[in-house]
């Protein structure tokens, strides 16, 4: 089932109590939950949890440059003695940032235009599938790096850059979806009862998409994370000394495989957060037995 | 209703209703031209200015720009560009000076053969691993399995690539991080460009060897993102397929569950893999800009990479091109394999 | 005499969402050797899985706590697995139920025959080449009257009928010989005319071929001339068994009783005959119908006619029926009538107005509809509240008012008012249809069309939808279309039936006429073919000759 059918008779217990019963008994989904509000604990109180506050930004410190992992820096320094555990943790921020920024605008965008064209139809639809149909001719990243190099590269444009190619994504989902829902005989009936084209689309739509949508978002705030590294790796992220996991790799990159630790710190952060999101969507999806 | 079709008929429906695809398709490669062209025209600076250099007089920029067709109306200028497209010409690049269509035709070979050799590791690795773990749902095969495919899916393919080299500057020495070919061999220049195949048809296995061992881990961190996603696709497609009535049908009668599996459920759960393979080949081909540059594999991608930091525009507008028309024959291909499995998608044609 | 197959004390239960559920208590059943046993039961009640249990293909979740399964004093359950597999198609055969999915659709039907027959022979010890085996289902085929076998062994699931498909099952089951012939609900999802051919094909194979038959369904009606004793089950117990007759005659339970009074009589003084209106038309069609076109690059481009020039008369608070099988454009015309679909051609009047005059407001109010599945026609987020909340603003009631309106409408249709909080999920079936048909009344409409209202229910919840449609239509004068392909129902529901055939209506009258009476073949067909209690109704039926049969029964559908 692609919407939220009513499930299979269970014994006796609402679709509810069903779909919280496969979520507690998944325990990567457990794990995914956990490592999410990890990271944006971290991120929300950076600047308490950061060893090194300041070395978020431009401190120089050659005498304690290319230090391995101690117990004063956990995950080494890097070229400039700065602490990359303080770098990270600032890291996680710019990256829920980019999220926040990026699926402020896409989902809610890419759910309106979804919708609207499964239930208008007409000129709307053939647009909007046409449409999304050339997005996904387009590999995202390379759509991305040539908005990002249009424009100047900062956070703001990373995330107009990230948003221009994925909102489709999203609003052919929500379509597909509402697609199957408006063919439904609740629909029908409704329209019969005297139901005008707004109550339709937000009181009897929606909320039967409310699932997938939320099921996709956390997939794609992994997307996005994964996205933006990507970006910044190729040396279209935020200008240093900003810290930016991705960028973080790929300056530490020249130093393998000698200091090592450089790529690691911030490998595994970026590995962490999609990885979290990733675990969590996938438990959002088997608990409301969606197709995404 | 019963549906007596001749053969004829329904390959020639079927060959039309891929002509019709085809068509879709051309329309998306239009758009997709259109798109890109008016990005390229909303790049800030002017392309003359970029490829002159600061230095040059403005005199000269304007020379330049009356031949790249600039000074005339936009509609005209789209239209040009079209029908030289149309043409295979793509103009100059603005850093190289060379011809753009030229440049790419002798990096594609590179791109294709590690692009190939990726999605036959997807194929191969994938699909087995998707349903061996969904006949032994939540054993230990499974549970390796989907974290397996959960890296696959959430480590970005620069990390990948990066730890694959690192791990095989550590453990195995001797083994090739970047480029194709060790360059001393002198690999022979064959007819298709694609070092595995040239080598074999000039009767040379050491070079054969030598790209094999090179392109395997490029090839592996590019193909890692399908490998997670398509195993997982094919997973759920198989257990989805086991809770079906003609599942229960062929052990009720006692038929073995291993040919329940293979012949039965594999041809049926291999639908949803495929489609997805090929609406994914786009990111493939997004990823390969990365690991390509990791690789340091001079391929198509790299090309591409260099051009959009550079803002090459006649050739950002041409790679982009190029991956536009990449997807679109893999789908089409796509379509027509999925229509070999599928007995109801031919009929559909029919009715 | 011996019995083929005993179970004894058979306990099953079933693990989901973490709780343990007895779902068989302690079922007893045994098969003569030779005999032919009915388990009859309600959807969920158990009577599936008894047979799963029996060849031995339970569900994971499932697990068997206690009891026995003998196959002539042998115990099956204590067998090797090995030996357990061996008796899969040859002892045991099962007829599947669903035609439509029980064979993978990407590969041939000869494909799954073949493979069947393959391991079944090799766990016999039977050697045979594919040219053999292909000769034998060959042979087997032309039994279960598939006339071109060679055709349908190459076939692809989907280019069959679905009587065709149900043919193909039953031959899959009687590749091999089987000493017990389990028929898990044959022909259910098919039309009437054809499920009643696929019940004479089971007779007559398992007659010649002297086989046992388990025949698990949920119709009654169908089992009177199949099987000599019933097992009644409900929630998982066996609750009544006896021979067939004496069990029609004099039901014990109170299920049981339920279950026989709820299969309407065709003939005889039970019959209820409803009057005829003689008001003024309410809904008029002259000459409607519909075409669809079908267009193909090779091919001649062609058009589909679902409704033929179609002309009716349905009088004010009338209860008209329409009867057709699937296919025969019942549907199309009411979509017409609903004005959801446009007409090709013809003229539609409802109320003495085109039907597409006036405002879409005015048009909806004039006729409402009543679906056939209420599980896919309430919106599973909404609250029975809001549901019918919706029709009530349309009407200007909106507010303290329609919280009182939503009151008296669940009164209306039998639901305590607390239910307009309660989600479609905590409801039954039978509720939610009665939902639904709330939902209609609060439109306040003069007509109400019913597809099929009571086909998704249970057969005990079926008489009381239609009891309350009965009082619904008398006390607010409602004009009701009905369209149903269950003619037994239709006598005593109806004031006037037409049958259609291929977008024609091939006849019309008063049920009573039209039952004594038949003039059309295919209308003598149709009757014939419905499922009657007692042997003196069944000789009242109208007879129809072999000629007609093919004629209107195998040709109506078959398109090549």
């Amino acid at each position: 089932m692609a919407f939220d059918a009513p499930a299979a008779p269970g014994p006796g217990l609402s679709p509810r109590a069903m779909a919280w019963y496969r979520f507690s008994r998944n325990r990567s989904a457990r794990i995914g939950a956990f490592m999410v509000v990890s990271v944006v604990f971290i991120a929300l109180f950076a600047p308490l949890i950061a060893p090194f506050p300041d070395h978020a930004g431009a401190v120089v410190d050659f005498s304690a440059r290319h230090t391995p992992p101690n117990l004063t820096f956990p995950l080494g320094t890097d070229k400039v003695g700065r602490d990359i555990l303080s770098r990270v943790v600032f890291g996680f921020r710019l990256s829920l940032l980019l999220v926040a920024g990026v699926l402020a605008i896409a989902v809610p965008l890419g759910a309106a235009l979804g919708l609207v064209a499964a239930w208008c139809g007409g000129i709307i639809e053939k647009g909007m599938t046409g449409f999304t149909n050339v997005m996904l001719a387009i590999p995202p990243l390379v759509m991305a790096l040539a908005i990002g190099n249009v424009l100047e590269p900062n956070l703001v444009n990373a995330m107009i850059a990230i948003t221009l190619v994925w909102w489709t994504w999203h609003a052919r989902l929500v379509y597909r979806v509402a697609k199957s829902v408006a063919a439904e005989d609740f629909i029908e009936a409704a329209r019969l009862a005297g139901a005008g084209h707004l109550h339709i689309l937000a009181r009897e739509i929606l909320p039967n998409c409310i699932s997938v949508i939320s099921v996709k978002t956390t997939l794609d705030a992994a997307f996005v994370i994964l996205f933006g590294a990507t970006l910044s790796f190729l040396g279209l992220g935020v200008k240093p000394p900003t810290p930016d996991l991705g960028s973080m790799v790929a300056d530490a990159r020249q130093f393998l495989p000698e200091q090592w630790w450089e790529v690691l710190g911030p490998g595994l952060a970026i590995f962490y957060a999609t990885l979290g999101f990733n675990l969590l969507g996938d438990g959002l999806r088997d608990m409301f037995d969606v197709e995404v | 209703m019963t549906l007596k079709v001749d053969r004829r008929t329904m390959i020639l429906e079927c060959i039309s209703a891929i002509l019709k695809r085809l068509v879709g398709f051309i329309g998306v490669l239009c758009v997709l031209s259109l798109m890109i062209f008016i990005l390229a025209r909303v790049v800030p600076g002017d392309p003359a200015r970029i490829a002159l250099g600061p230095n040059a007089t403005q005199a000269q920029v304007d020379a330049l720009r009356a031949s790249m067709g600039l000074d005339r109306p936009v509609i005209t200028q789209y239209a040009l560009y079209l029908w030289n497209g149309l043409h295979g010409h793509f103009g100059k690049s603005l850093i190289s000076g060379k011809s753009v269509i030229g440049e790419i035709a002798s990096l594609l070979p590179a791109t294709l053969e590690l692009v190939i050799v990726a999605v036959l590791g997807i194929i191969v690795i994938a699909v087995p691993l998707g349903v061996v773990t969904a006949r032994y749902r939540n054993s230990w095969i499974d549970t390796i399995a989907r974290l397996v495919s959960i890296i696959g899916v959430t480590m970005p393919s620069f990390l990948f690539a990066i730890i694959l080299q690192l791990a095989a500057a550590n453990v195995l020495s001797r083994w090739p991080i970047i480029g194709r070919i060790d360059p001393a061999l002198h690999p022979p220049a064959g007819p298709t460009g694609l070092l595995l195949v040239d080598s074999l048809l000039a009767a040379r296995p050491e070079v054969f060897a030598n790209a094999a061992r090179h392109i395997l881990l490029p090839a592996l961190a590019l193909a890692m993102a399908g490998i997670g996603q398509i195993t997982r696709i094919t997973r759920s497609a198989m257990i989805e397929q086991q809770r079906r009535d003609h599942v229960l049908t062929l052990k009720s009668f006692g038929v073995p569950e291993r040919v329940i599996v293979w012949p039965y459920l594999l041809k049926l759960s291999s639908i949803a893999p495929l489609t997805v393979l090929g609406l994914e080949f786009a990111s493939l081909i997004g990823n390969a800009f990365v690991v390509e540059m990791v690789f340091s594999w001079g391929g198509f991608a790299s090309y591409g990479l260099e051009a959009i930091l550079q803002k090459d525009i006649n050739a950002v507008m041409a790679v982009v091109l190029v991956s536009g028309l990449f997807f679109v024959t893999v789908n089409i291909l796509v379509d027509a394999i999925v229509m070999l499995i599928d007995p109801r998608l031919r009929l559909q044609e029919v009715r | 005499m011996r019995n083929l197959l005993d179970i004894s004390d058979l306990n099953v239960s079933f693990s989901a969402y973490g709780r343990r559920q007895h779902i068989l208590k302690d079922v007893a059943l045994s098969v003569p050797e030779g005999g032919r046993v009915a388990l009859i039961g309600e959807t969920g009640c158990g009577k599936s899985l008894t047979g799963r249990a029996i060849l031995g293909t339970l569900p994971d979740t499932a697990r068997i706590e206690s009891g026995r399964i003998s196959l002539r004093g042998e115990s099956v359950l204590d067998m090797p697995p090995k030996r357990r597999e061996a008796l899969k198609g040859t002892a045991f055969s099962i007829i599947m139920q669903d035609p439509l999915s029980s064979f993978n659709p990407v590969l041939q039907i000869g494909r799954h025959l073949d493979d069947v027959m393959r391991f079944a022979d090799r766990r016999l010890g039977i050697c045979a080449s594919c040219a053999e085996r292909k000769a034998r289902i060959f042979d087997v085929l032309r039994k279960v009257q598939l006339s071109d076998p060679e055709w349908i062994f190459a076939a692809y699931p989907a280019q069959l009928s679905g009587g065709m498909r149900q043919r193909a099952l039953i031959a899959l089951s009687l590749l091999h010989q089987p000493e017990l012939l389990i028929a898990d609900e044959p022909g259910t999802a098919l039309d009437v005319t054809t499920q009643d051919e696929i019940m004479t094909l089971i007779d007559r194979r398992v007659s010649d071929n002297g086989l046992s038959l388990l025949m698990i369904t949920h119709n009654l009606g169908l089992v009177r001339r199949m099987v000599d004793e019933i097992y009644v089950m409900r929630h998982g117990e066996i609750i009544e068994y006896g021979r067939t007759t004496g069990l029609f005659r004099r039901p014990q339970a109170a299920y049981t009783r339920q279950l026989v009074e709820a299969i309407p009589p065709l003939y005889g003084a039970a019959v209820v005959n409803r009057p005829a209106s003689t008001a003024k038309p309410m809904i008029e069609l002259t000459a409607v119908s519909k075409a669809f076109a079908r267009r193909s690059a090779f091919a001649k481009s062609s058009r589909h006619v679902a409704v033929k020039e179609v002309s009716l008369s349905i009088r004010e608070g009338e209860i008209f029926g329409l009867a057709g099988e699937s296919g025969s454009g019942k549907t199309t015309l009411a979509r017409m009538i609903m004005g959801l679909a446009h007409a090709s051609s013809g003229a539609i009047m409802i109320a003495g107005k085109p039907v597409d005059a006036g405002s879409a407001a005015a048009r909806r109010n004039r006729i409402q509809l009543v679906y056939q599945n209420p599980g896919t026609s309430l919106n599973p987020k909404r609250t029975v509240g809001q549901t019918l909340a919706v029709p009530l603003a349309f009407v200007g009631v909106r507010g303290a008012a329609a919280a009182s309106r939503i009151e008296t409408l669940l009164c209306d249709v039998d639901l305590p008012s607390h239910y307009a909080s309660k989600f479609p999920h905590e409801l039954s079936g039978g509720q939610k249809q009665r939902v639904a048909i709330a939902r209609a009344l609060a439109a306040e409409p003069r007509i109400i069309v019913l597809d099929e209202p009571t086909s998704a229910l249970d057969v005990s919840v079926q008489r009381n939808v239609i009891r309350l449609l009965t009082r619904l239509g008398d006390t607010l004068g409602l004009t009701f279309l009905f369209i149903s392909h269950d003619l037994s129902l239709m006598r005593n529901f109806c004031g006037r039936i037409a049958i259609m055939l291929k977008g024609r209506i091939v006849e019309t009258g008063s049920p009573r006429i039209v039952f004594a009476r038949p003039r059309h073949p295919y209308t003598r067909a149709l009757i014939a073919a419905a499922p009657v209690m007692s042997e003196e109704e069944e000789n009242l039926k109208p007879h129809i000759g072999p000629e007609e049969r093919r004629r209107y029964l195998v040709g109506a559908r078959a398109r090549s």
